[in-house]
């Protein structure tokens, strides 16, 4: 069968998207572009605006932050196969929040910004999953962000 | 003294009458006119006349009763009447001549009437065709001149295209009435009343009968036109509405389908339509009623002559020749008086729709002409300052814009002005750019009112750039140069080829009244632009392209130019050695991944099926092209010689049955769509039965167009772009196979339709890029795209060759409205012709708000570094209304607007400490991004 079959399988193996119908799917995977890359290629850079996300279909890449435009910036996640980056920047429509390097020859699947808004528009599985993604994120954030907080208090009553 | 003469002429609003306005500026011509209409006359009464006496003396035989008797011929006396004496003197005693010589002299002599006769109406048509057309050529002229003058906020109230239907259609039947405005009463009413003397003078009582007709028709005809006249007007204005009306829906046609208003417009213009046509209807039906009444009365005249004619002439009163000159003056008679009749209607009806017209282009406030007088001197820098004081502004409905604003803007100051829409910094920025007027206060430079300079200071020392500026078509180049064209400074523009003036131009330029200025003549004002001349334009537009960071877009451009081989046959030939260049680095280094190069020998898996068939461009005619391909018989016999054809067949079927599975149920403009590359979205839905069809009785079962259309999507598959795995290597050795086969027996007549690729020539029917790569650039791999523009440019500045390709992208044209440029694009090129015109103060009107904030960041940061002097280029000031208020701590001044009002004005830092307005509207917008 076709590389596209594979590529919906693949699709499908991401959270977001298991309850999506799956002509939808197929849909997605036909309009996406499969795009490779060599290991040190980037996928976008921090500012830059989103345009599109990627599923990682085989391969490894880094995700690195810098704190301010210009500063040294730092690895914060490594994402391996199955992986979906990209995908806030293109549903809330803001710049790039982090870079994305390959660090192993990568191949990916390319999702477009239009066509990713499209079917979040068209299919409330989908927004409901997109919204549950984000509040687990917000969730994690707000966790990791108290735990900071509590390690910083903490690291001032032992200077005190 | 001629200039002074217009200038006048142009400022006086327009006569309110047609009749008026025609006498005022073609006195001379009309009175010319109606002397050798005059002069015509006498040959006209004798054309009459002569058919009576060549009747009556040499074919009846009056005077001509002896034998030998003979006639005086061309006899000429002049004689008073009997009341001043009565005495006659010979000039002419003529010829003697016999019956028969003098029926012959008589007979030519008519012939020769006939053709003078004629050779007059010839002149007299001719001039008088040339003065209505020259008459509308000024008004067209003068309509259009008052349009460029009007206030601007008057073009909030009038619609484009009724103006131009105004312009160009309503004005026209006035050409043809005015050749005739005094002419035609003049020489009609001369015919009508020579054929009627001629009458009477035959006959009284047959006279009477015409006259009583005449009279009929003279009260009647009036009477029933009055509402043929109303229907007409009625007629102008419904129509004028609908030209308004498509114009509406052309232009917001993305809002009638994005809504699923299309039918709701349909019902509109049916409705229009149709009281257009009733209007129309009942004009026809008046109309043709009036033309036979008119008949019918011209028919009864003949009728009268005949009985009370005939009845006198076999009494004896009247002779027979008489009888036959009445009949065949009054064959004359009719017309002139029909003409008359018609020209009062016409000229009631010219009146009423010149004066709707007239009334359209009399606005009050429009811009005395001097304001926009040509001058082709330098307009000197402006040095000082703008003072404001009291300004207020508001639109026409009395909306207030800007409410008491006072403040002083050195020329020179780099000022930014913050504040949401409808704050009043944009209407600020406009009133001093010129497009507001003020309604109260002072708006002064050095002292003088700025409204009162004329437009050739604020229009050269002044930029603009809004954010919304209309692109008419040009090529890029024209589009950027056009700001500079203020007056025609030298002789001959090498830049474009004109098509052959008319030898009198000028002389009918001047009987128009139209401008004189000399459109061929170059008009950029190269020293304004800062150099000396049209050869360094392209170094000059590089450089400001650079700055607004177009330089990548007028190279891409080139880069889908398609070149013509005569014009730029070097051009070709350099391209093809960069092409060999491209070709050599690809064997080494990974671009041989990216670029899979056309080889004969090879299948293609980044092109189309077809491509790899056809293996070359088609052109010339659409036999070849993508949509009608699969009904080439020639491609057909190829495919069936080894059952290729089949394979495609199931190939079809498969992408038909993907594509509806996966596009049926999206609307049409769904993005989608854009991926699905070998079929539409209009064609989609004729899939469905199709396939049914072809399931059913297979590929020797189904009918031609079904297989044709089916074969159809297979030659627009891409491989490695759809990634359905459709071609595999056998497909690909039979499409290899059918490949050569097509082109070996190619019959002769497609040869020429046919651009085989060929590495060493040059293809004229692809593009610029398409040439150098000769192959496609690979789907699926990583910044493939901007590998391959990075070398390609590489090689170009190696071989010398990217000014050339420079040149080449500038050619482009961008469309209409510059619709073929994004609105991203079409903001850059708006700043960057304004940036060209090196102006003393640069207004920015949220300009570049469709750029992303680093774009705009970076953008704002270059312009206003160049306006310091830091780039060496002469320092200019900036007003720049900022779309985000984010930047405004980059500039010197800042001015906050908030409900129409000045808040605050001062430099940022200072504002930024006292103010917490707009501390927070400057903050605000950093926590945003």
């Amino acid at each position: 069968m076709s590389k596209l079959k594979d590529e919906v399988d693949l699709l499908r193996s991401i959270p977001m998207f298991v309850n999506m119908p799956a002509n939808k799917l197929k849909l997605l995977a036909f309009a996406s572009d499969h795009v490779s890359y060599d290991a040190g290629e980037v996928l976008f850079e921090q500012g830059d605006d989103s345009d599109a996300a990627y599923v990682l279909i085989s391969g490894f890449a880094d995700v690195l932050v810098a704190s301010e435009p210009g500063a040294q910036s730092n690895k914060v996640a490594e994402l391996g196969p199955n992986s979906f980056v990209g995908d806030m920047g293109i549903l809330c429509d803001i710049p790039r929040t982090a870079t994305v390097i390959a660090t192993k020859p990568l191949e990916t699947l390319c999702i477009r910004k239009e066509h990713m808004l499209d079917m979040v528009k068209d299919s409330p599985a989908l927004a409901l999953a997109v919204l549950q993604e984000l509040v687990q994120r917000l969730a994690k954030t707000t966790q990791d962000l108290s735990e900071a907080r509590q390690e910083i208090s903490e690291l001032k009553g032992d200077r005190s | 003294m001629a200039e002074s003469d217009t200038i006048h002429e142009a400022d006086r609003p327009l006569d309110k009458r047609l009749l008026r306005y025609v006498w005022r500026h073609t006195r001379r011509e009309q009175i010319w006119i109606l002397c050798v209409i005059l002069a015509s006359m006498p040959t006209y009464f004798m054309v009459l006349d002569l058919p009576v006496r060549i009747v009556n003396q040499p074919i009846q035989g009056v005077g001509f009763e002896q034998v030998g008797a003979t006639k005086q011929f061309l006899e000429f006396t002049l004689s008073l009447p009997d009341f001043l004496g009565g005495g006659s003197w010979e000039v002419f005693s003529g010829f003697a001549l016999e019956r028969w010589p003098y029926l012959i002299a008589l007979s030519c002599l008519f012939l020769s009437l006939v053709c003078i006769n004629g050779l007059f109406k010839f002149y007299i048509n001719t001039y008088k065709g040339r003065l209505g057309e020259r008459m509308l050529r000024r008004m067209r002229y003068q309509l259009v001149d008052r349009v460029l003058r009007f206030p601007i906020g008057h073009f909030k109230r009038v619609k484009g295209s009724e103006v131009a239907s105004m312009i160009k259609d309503e004005v026209e039947p006035f050409g043809e009435f005015i050749g005739d405005a005094f002419v035609q009463p003049v020489y009609l009413g001369g015919q009508a009343l020579v054929a009627f003397i001629f009458i009477m003078n035959q006959s009284f009582w047959l006279g009477l009968i015409a006259m009583a007709i005449i009279g009929v028709q003279a009260t009647l005809i009036p009477y029933l036109r009055r509402r043929v006249l109303v229907l007409g007007r009625m007629r102008q204005l419904t129509a004028r509405l609908l030209s308004g009306r498509i114009g509406e829906i052309v232009e917001g046609i993305s809002a009638v389908r994005v809504n699923d208003v299309s039918n709701y417009e349909r019902a509109e213009l049916s409705n229009r339509l149709g009281k257009i046509f009733f209007i129309r209807y009942e004009l026809y039906q008046r109309k043709f009623f009036i033309k036979f009444l008119n008949n019918l009365l011209a028919q009864l005249t003949p009728f009268l002559f005949y009985v009370i004619g005939g009845y006198f002439a076999i009494r004896g009163t009247l002779n027979v020749g008489q009888l036959l000159g009445v009949i065949n003056a009054y064959k004359d008679l009719p017309s002139p008086v029909n003409g008359l009749i018609m020209w009062d209607q016409k000229r009631l009806d010219i009146n009423i729709k010149y004066a709707q017209i007239v009334e359209q282009f009399n606005v009050l406030g429009i811009a005395e002409s001097w304001k926009q007088a040509p001058s082709d001197e330098p307009v000197a820098p402006l040095q000082g300052a703008i003072a404001v004081s009291n300004l207020n502004v508001t639109d026409d409905s009395g909306t207030s814009l800007v409410e008491d604003a006072d403040f002083t803007l050195p020329l020179d100051s780099i000022t930014a002005a913050i504040g949401p829409l409808g704050s009043g910094a944009g209407a600020m920025a406009n009133t001093l750019a010129g497009l507001n007027a003020p309604s109260s206060g002072r708006v002064t430079l050095n002292g003088n009112h700025l409204n009162d300079l004329p437009e050739s200071i604020r229009g050269r020392r002044f930029a603009y750039a809004g954010s919304e500026s209309y692109l008419p078509q040009a090529t890029f180049l024209d589009t950027l140069l056009y700001v500079n064209k203020h007056a025609p400074l030298r002789a001959e523009d090498t830049t474009r080829k004109h098509e052959e003036l008319h030898p009198r131009s000028t002389g009918e330029a001047k009987a128009s009244g139209n401008t004189l200025l000399d459109f061929t003549a170059d008009w950029v004002d190269y020293e304004a632009m800062g150099i000396n001349g049209p050869e360094e334009v392209y170094v000059k537009v590089r450089e400001i392209l650079e700055l607004v960071e177009m330089d990548d877009t007028i190279y891409d451009l080139a880069m889908r130019q398609m070149l013509d081989l005569e014009a730029d046959g070097d051009l070709c030939n350099s391209i093809l050695s960069v092409r060999r260049a491209l070709r050599e680095r690809t064997g080494d280094t990974n671009l041989g991944k990216i670029i899979e190069v056309w080889d004969w020998e090879k299948y293609n898996e980044h092109a189309t099926v077809a491509e790899n068939l056809l293996f070359g461009t088609s052109y010339g005619s659409d036999e070849l092209s993508d949509d009608n391909l699969a009904q080439n018989r020639h491609l057909q016999g190829v495919l069936a010689a080894d059952g290729l054809d089949r394979v495609l067949f199931e190939m079809g079927m498969e992408l038909a049955e993907t594509a509806l599975e996966l596009f049926a149920d999206l609307s049409p403009d769904n993005p989608f769509f854009d991926q699905l590359n070998f079929m539409t979205p209009e064609q989609l839905e004729a899939y469905p039965p199709i396939l049914t069809r072809a399931r059913e009785s297979g590929f020797d079962g189904v009918d031609e167009n079904d297989r044709h259309m089916l074969l159809q999507l297979p030659l627009g598959y891409i491989e490695r772009r759809n990634r359905l795995k459709l071609v595999d290597e056998d497909i690909q050795s039979q499409i290899l196979a059918a490949r050569v086969r097509f082109h070996e027996s190619l019959p002769a007549d497609m040869k020429d339709r046919i651009s085989v690729y060929d590495t060493e020539t040059y293809n004229p029917y692809n593009s610029v890029q398409d040439n150098i790569l000769f192959g496609r650039i690979a789907h699926g791999q990583a910044s493939a795209v901007d590998q391959v523009r990075a070398t390609i440019r590489e090689l170009l500045l190696e071989q010398g060759l990217e000014d050339d390709i420079f040149r080449v992208g500038l050619q482009f044209d961008i469309g209409t409205g510059g619709k073929r440029l994004s609105e991203n694009q079409r903001q850059r090129i708006i700043l960057a012709r304004a940036l060209l015109k090196r102006s003393d103060l640069l207004i920015v009107n949220r300009g570049l708000n469709a750029l992303d904030n680093r774009s705009q960041e970076r953008l704002i940061e270059k312009i206003i570094e160049r306006a310091r002097g830091a780039t060496g280029e002469k320092p200019f000031g900036i007003l720049w209304v900022l779309a985000n208020p984010q930047f405004a701590s980059k500039f010197d001044q800042v001015m906050r607007f908030e409900r129409q009002n000045l808040a605050e004005i001062g430099p940022p830092d200072e504002l930024a400490e006292i103010s917490p307005a707009y501390a927070s509207l400057v903050g605000l917008m950093e926590r945003v991004a």
